[in-house]
C-alpha cells in the first residue's frame, strides 16, 4: 500500500462530498426521467454507477441460458462438450414474442445481423459516434443482397463483436451500443 | 463425392440426412431458425448455422439465406430434405449457379416435371395410363364447370404446384365446384405461391399406390417397389405400407416395371416416386412424380435394405448407381406409421408445447426415424410431424402384430398425439382385410374409428 498525501485525501474527500450532496440527487432524478437502466460518471478519479433495480429499466435482461452466449456456427467440439440429452431446454420463447435481432442488456443493447451473410461496417459509425435508434451502423451481404444493420436504441457506438468481412449468421450480435453518459446526454 | 453437405431443413429428416452423410464420410451443417436453436437436428451437426427467424419465408424458403449458409461454411453441396425448396427448379438453378450441387434432381429436370398436367402428358406418352382430368390449367369458372362436365362428377381440384392436400377438394356437383374453387385458389396461392388448378376424375373407392425408382446420371435405374399409401385424411398421408394388399404380386411387378421404364424415358433422375391411382379392379392411372425424398421412403428400405438418402446424395455427386434390379430383393412387409402432434379425437387440431416424456420403442423390425427428447419444446411454426415409426415382419400380419407392441410402447408425454387413431386401425376391418382405401378415414370417420377401437 503506498503511501498517500494529505492533499489527495482531501481532494478525494471534497470530491466525496460534492458527489453526494450535489451530484448524486441530480443523477438519480434523471435516471428516474430517462428509464434508462443504468448510469456512470466519472469524475477525476472517481466513478459512480447507478443501477436500477432489475427489470425496472425499458431495457429488460434477456432471458439467456448458459452456454447459449455463442451459437454462431457451433463446432463439433462444443457439441460434444454439451451432449444431447442433458441439457436441459429452458422455455427460451424469445422468439416466439415476436423479439428477434436484437440482444439488450442493462446499460447497452446491441445490434445483430439481420441476415446470414459476410458483414462490413459503415466507415462513419465507428467507436464512439452518438447515435439515433435505427441509424445504419453497417450491412450484412446475402448473396449479393445487402441487409442493414440498424442500431436498436439511441447511444454511442462502442466495441465491433465481428471484424469486418467476417461470416455472420442470422440474429448473430455485431456491435455494442452503450447508453450515454450524463456529460455526453447534457452536451 | 462430396467433402461438406448443408442440410436446409429441420426435424427428423435433418437428422436422417446427417445420417446417411456420416456414413459416407460427408460433414455436415444444420442451417436453422431462431425457432429450432434448440433442435436436436442442430445438437447433433458438425456445425450449425442460423439463417433467418421462425417464418419459414425468411429462413427455409429464403434461398438466398440457405444459399449463402451453404458458401459461408464451405458447404460443396445442399440437401433440400422434403417440403420446403426441395422441388424449386428456381432454387435447383441457383444452387448450381453458385458451384454447388442440389442433392435431387438437377434443375432441367425439375423444371421438366414442374406442371403435373405438363407431368402427365409426358409420362402418357411414355406408356403410362393417366386418370381422366382437364385440359391444362383451369382459365376461369366457365372453363372449370365445362371441364368437370365432360370428364364427369364427382371430380377432383388440385394445384399444380406443391402437395400435402392444401388446395385439394373432391367435388360432386357444379355448385360445390363453384364454391370450392376460390377456396382451393387461395390456398394454392398462400402455401405454393401459385394458384392454377387442374381437375382429375375422383374415383371414389380408390387405392393410392406409389412407385419408388432411383436412376443414375448415365440412365441406369431400378425400381425398389411399391408402396400403398392409401390411409389418409383429407389427402395426407397418415399411415404408409409395403406392399401394397392391393394388387397381385404379378401386377405389382409389372406396375413397378412400366414405371421405371417411363420414368428412364422421360428423363428422369435420381430417386423419384411415381404415384398411381389404383380401382376398385386393379386399374392403374399415374397421377404424379415426387422429385424428392419421400416422407414414407423408410418402408422401402426395410424391405430392401438400401439406404434411399445415401443412394440420392451419391447419385446426386455423379456416382454410378452400382447395383442392379437382379440386386435388389423386396423381403417382407413394412409399416410406417406419422406420429403428428394432433388430436384425432378433436378434428385432428395441431398442437405444440414441451414434451415432457419421450421413450421410443425397439426390438426386432422396429425404427424409429425422429427428432423428438424429452423436455424439447416442439416450436408452433411447422408441420406437426413428431417422427415416424416404421415396423417390418416377414408378413402383413406380423407386421400388425408387431406394430401393435410398438404403438403401445411408444411414450409422448406432454402433447397430445394421433397415436390413439393409429392404434384404433389396427384394429379397423378394413384395414386388417388389406382393403383400406383413400376415403376411409374421411368417409367413415376417424370418430367412428376412435369409438370402435374404444369399445374393443
Amino acid at each position: 500500500m503506498s503511501e498517500r498525501l494529505a492533499a489527495d485525501r482531501s481532494a478525494d474527500h471534497a470530491a466525496i462530498d460534492r458527489l453526494s450532496s450535489e451530484l448524486l440527487p441530480a443523477l438519480i432524478a434523471k435516471l428516474g426521467a430517462t428509464g434508462l437502466g443504468e448510469l456512470e460518471v466519472r469524475e477525476g478519479g472517481w466513478r459512480v454507477r447507478l443501477r436500477r433495480p432489475t427489470g425496472g429499466g425499458s431495457y429488460n435482461t434477456r432471458d439467456r441460458r448458459p452456454g447459449d452466449k455463442d451459437r454462431s456456427v457451433r463446432s463439433s467440439a462444443q457439441a460434444a462438450a454439451n451432449p444431447v440429452g442433458l441439457t436441459p431446454v429452458g422455455p427460451g420463447r424469445d422468439d416466439r414474442n415476436g423479439r428477434e435481432g436484437t440482444g439488450s442488456d442493462i446499460g447497452r443493447v446491441v445490434a445483430s445481423s439481420p441476415a446470414v451473410g459476410t458483414f462490413q461496417p459503415r466507415a462513419d459509425a465507428r467507436a464512439g459516434t452518438k447515435v439515433r435508434e435505427g441509424d445504419r451502423l453497417g450491412s450484412v451481404d446475402m448473396l449479393g443482397i445487402p441487409q442493414e444493420v440498424v442500431a436498436p436504441a439511441d447511444g454511442v457506438v462502442g466495441a465491433s463483436l465481428v471484424e469486418p468481412g467476417d461470416a455472420v449468421e442470422y440474429g448473430q450480435e455485431l456491435i455494442l451500443i452503450e447508453f450515454a453518459t450524463s456529460a455526453e446526454t447534457e452536451a | 463425392m462430396f467433402r461438406k453437405v448443408l442440410i436446409a431443413n429441420r426435424g427428423e429428416i435433418a437428422i436422417r440426412i446427417l445420417r446417411a452423410c456420416r456414413e459416407l464420410g460427408i460433414e455436415t451443417v444444420v442451417a436453422y431458425s431462431t425457432a429450432d436453436r434448440d433442435s436436436l437436428p442442430v445438437q447433433l451437426a458438425d456445425e450449425a448455422i442460423c439463417i433467418g427467424p421462425p417464418d419459414a419465408r425468411r429462413s427455409y424458403l429464403l434461398a438466398p439465406a440457405v444459399i449463402s449458409a451453404a458458401m459461408l461454411t464451405g458447404c460443396d453441396a445442399i440437401h433440400p430434405g422434403y417440403g420446403f425448396l426441395s422441388e424449386d427448379e428456381g432454387f435447383a438453378e441457383v444452387v448450381a449457379a453458385h458451384d454447388l450441387t442440389f442433392i435431387g434432381p438437377p434443375a432441367a429436370i425439375l423444371e421438366r416435371f414442374a406442371s403435373k398436367a405438363g407431368t402427365r402428358q409426358l409420362l402418357g406418352a411414355h406408356g403410362l395410363p393417366t386418370i381422366p382430368g382437364s385440359d391444362g390449367m383451369l382459365r376461369d369458372e366457365m372453363h372449370a364447370l365445362d371441364e368437370a362436365e365432360r370428364i364427369g362428377y364427382p371430380v377432383l381440384i388440385k394445384p399444380s404446384a406443391g402437395g400435402g392436400g392444401k388446395g385439394m377438394r373432391m367435388v360432386r356437383t357444379g355448385r360445390e365446384l363453384e364454391s370450392a374453387l376460390r377456396v382451393c385458389r387461395s390456398e394454392a396461392k398462400a402455401a405454393f405461391g401459385d394458384d392454377s388448378l387442374y381437375l382429375e376424375k375422383w374415383l371414389d373407392e380408390n387405392r393410392h399406390v406409389e412407385i419408388q425408382v432411383a436412376i443414375d446420371r448415365y440412365g441406369h435405374g431400378v425400381h425398389l417397389g411399391d408402396r400403398d399409401c392409401s390411409v389418409q385424411r383429407r389427402h395426407q398421408k397418415i399411415l404408409e405400407e409395403a406392399p401394397t394388399p392391393a394388387l397381385s404380386e404379378a401386377a405389382r411387378a409389372d406396375l413397378a416395371e412400366r414405371a421405371l421404364r417411363a420414368a428412364i424415358a422421360a428423363g428422369y433422375e435420381n430417386v423419384g416416386t411415381l404415384e398411381f391411382l389404383v380401382d376398385s379392379v386393379g386399374s392403374f392411372f399415374f397421377i404424379e412424380i415426387n422429385c424428392r425424398i419421400q416422407v414414407e421412403h423408410p418402408v422401402t428400405e426395410m424391405l430392401t435394405g438400401i439406404d434411399l438418402v445415401a443412394t440420392q446424395i451419391r447419385i446426386a455427386a455423379g456416382e454410378p448407381l452400382g447395383f442392379s434390379q437382379a440386386d435388389v430383393a423386396l423381403r417382407g412387409h413394412a409399416i410406417e406409421f406419422r406420429i403428428n402432434a394432433e388430436d384425432p379425437a378433436n378434428g385432428f387440431r395441431p398442437g405444440a408445447g414441451v414434451v415432457e416424456r419421450y421413450h421410443a420403442p425397439g426390438g426386432p423390425g422396429v425404427r424409429v426415424d425422429s427428432h423428438l427428447f424429452s423436455g424439447y419444446d416442439v416450436p408452433p411454426y411447422y408441420d406437426s410431424l413428431l417422427g415416424k415409426l416404421i415396423v417390418w415382419g416377414p408378413d402383413r400380419p406380423s407386421a400388425i402384430a408387431r406394430s401393435r407392441v410398438a404403438l403401445d410402447e411408444l411414450v409422448v408425454d406432454g402433447l397430445v398425439t394421433n397415436v390413439a387413431i393409429h392404434q384404433a386401425l389396427l384394429g379397423n376391418e378394413a384395414f386388417l382385410a388389406g382393403k383400406m382405401t383413400t376415403n376411409l378415414l374421411d368417409r367413415v370417420g376417424s370418430e367412428a374409428i376412435l369409438a370402435a377401437a374404444a369399445r374393443a
